[in-house]
């Protein structure tokens, strides 16, 4: 049989083709349901870190954080044009939802209870984007619904080392305490400045942090996508506005 | 698995060892003496991209071993049929299923560090000692043959990337595989991480001086 001939090198072509296409769907499926437990295993500790239950790098092992999650955070699928909590869905129906307007309809909180099992901090998806790609995080507001606890992106594509210096530390730490609210109890949202910080004056010290360099479109998505999201959470949040201590 | 049409390149024996002095130069000889990255410089990108924690180069070198030897011995034992015309691309198909397959089971498994080398993982389908190997050496050898030479060059290529991720992952971030090793004592006394070494020019420093220090030891000089 000749070897170079065009019949064989086209059968040969479309052989190798099918036997290693069928390989590779075997072992995706196979491997489907472990990789969508990890990936939501990352989400959980995601959440954790941004309400500050655990720190980055925990080195605990994987069954006492799913366990840590189970005790400690609750998810519950709010109806954003009421801010109603509704009972009868959970954030899986969520992921399930195809019609963009139930999408635009529903979106899941977290909320993480204290020792005690007193609702301490709320989590708030957040995503929007950013230069290169859509940045997923969370952003965490202590229980007045008002100052930040923290804020974590678990998924993005920015540059590394611009727009990527969103996973630095220091850059995060600045968010804690920050508040979303002014004191007239107006939303302001908090601000990613250009330029750094000037403490001495009330508004930026309150409401802004300092602008990471390089990445003006990046921090720009950002302002943008934490304002709207926190829109979207209004009339959720609002209610732990009113009983403001 | 000697295939009837053509005879074998390399001089095996019909009653060869499976693991005889030929065997041990094929899996020995990548590690030092034709090292792909110190000797033949090959896989240099990924090198530098992946070394900045130890488990990431670890990992990395785990899966261009894996892909090189699996690939080896499955081009190996086709390797009779295969038109030369297509030859390139059959082996190109080839390696991307096997690095789809292990980026796989890295995302199942190991999903952090699955984020953090990110596309690093799929450009193993790129990297030159894959490619390398296949024409150099599993078109022309046996299957066994084949599979040590990949294991061979994979740890070739794994213990410089270990060295470059030990140096800097100790000097970037006071840390190895994650736990800490300089005592903060030593932060105290205004120690200071090196923000070179966890920047690619570290990378390609601390490289160079490696190729350099192995090949004066090996004696190896470029000819002119």
């Amino acid at each position: 049989m000749n070897i170079n001939s065009n019949g064989y090198v086209l059968g040969f072509a479309v052989g190798v083709c099918v036997v290693i296409s069928a390989a590779l769907a075997v072992t995706a499926n196979a491997l489907k349901p472990a990789q969508d437990a990890a990936a939501e295993f990352d989400r959980q500790k995601n959440v954790m870190i941004a309400c500050g239950l655990i720190q980055e790098g925990d080195p605990r092992p994987r069954k006492e954080l799913e366990e840590l999650f189970r005790k400690r955070v609750v998810e519950k699928v709010i109806d954003i044009r009421t801010g109603e909590v509704d009972q009868a869905k959970t954030p899986a129906d969520l992921a399930a939802m195809r019609s963009p307007a139930d999408r635009a309809r529903y979106r899941a909180v977290a909320v993480a209870k204290d020792e005690q099992g007193k609702e301490d901090t709320f989590i708030l998806p957040i995503s929007g984007r950013g230069l290169w790609s859509t940045l997923y995080g969370y952003l965490a507001l202590e229980h007045d619904a008002n100052r930040v606890r923290g804020i974590t992106f678990y998924k993005h594509g920015e540059t590394p080392g611009l727009g990527g210096e969103v996973d630095n530390p220091n850059w995060k730490a600045q968010w804690r305490g920050k508040s979303i609210l002014d004191e007239k109890n107006q939303l302001v949202s908090v601000t990613v400045k250009k330029g750094k910080v000037d403490p001495a004056i009330a508004r930026e010290k309150e409401h802004m942090v300092d602008g990471l360099s390089g990445a003006t479109i990046t921090c720009n998505g950002v302002n943008k996508f934490v304002r709207s999201d926190l829109e979207a959470f209004r009339p959720y949040l609002s209610r732990y506005w009113t009983k403001k201590d | 698995m000697t295939a009837t049409t053509t005879p074998p390149l390399a001089p095996a024996t019909p009653k060869a060892p499976l693991f005889g002095k030929a065997e041990k130069k094929v899996v020995l000889d990548p590690l030092w003496d034709n090292n792909p990255i110190a000797f033949q410089v090959l896989g240099i990108c990924s090198a530098l991209a992946v070394t900045t924690r130890l488990d990431k180069a670890l990992v990395m070198g785990i899966g261009v071993t894996l892909v090189t030897a699996l690939s080896n011995v499955m081009i190996s034992a086709i390797r009779n049929f295969i038109p030369s015309k297509i030859r390139i691309i059959v082996q190109l198909v080839v390696v991307s299923g096997v690095v789809i397959v292990f980026d796989q089971f890295l995302r199942a498994y190991m999903y952090d560090l699955s984020k953090q080398l990110s596309v690093f993982v799929g450009l193993i389908i790129t990297n030159c000692i894959v490619m390398g190997r296949l024409e150099a050496y599993a078109m022309s050898n046996p299957p066994w043959r084949s599979f040590l030479d990949g294991i061979g060059n994979g740890l070739g290529y794994m213990w410089i990337l270990a060295v470059v991720g030990t140096i800097r992952e100790i000097f970037g971030s006071g840390t190895l595989l994650g736990f800490t090793v300089i005592p903060k004592a030593v932060y105290d006394a205004g120690y200071v991480n090196n923000g070179l070494m966890v920047l690619a020019p570290g990378a390609f420093l601390l490289l160079g001086i490696i190729v350099w220090a192995q090949r004066s030891i090996s004696g190896y000089s470029e000819k002119h």
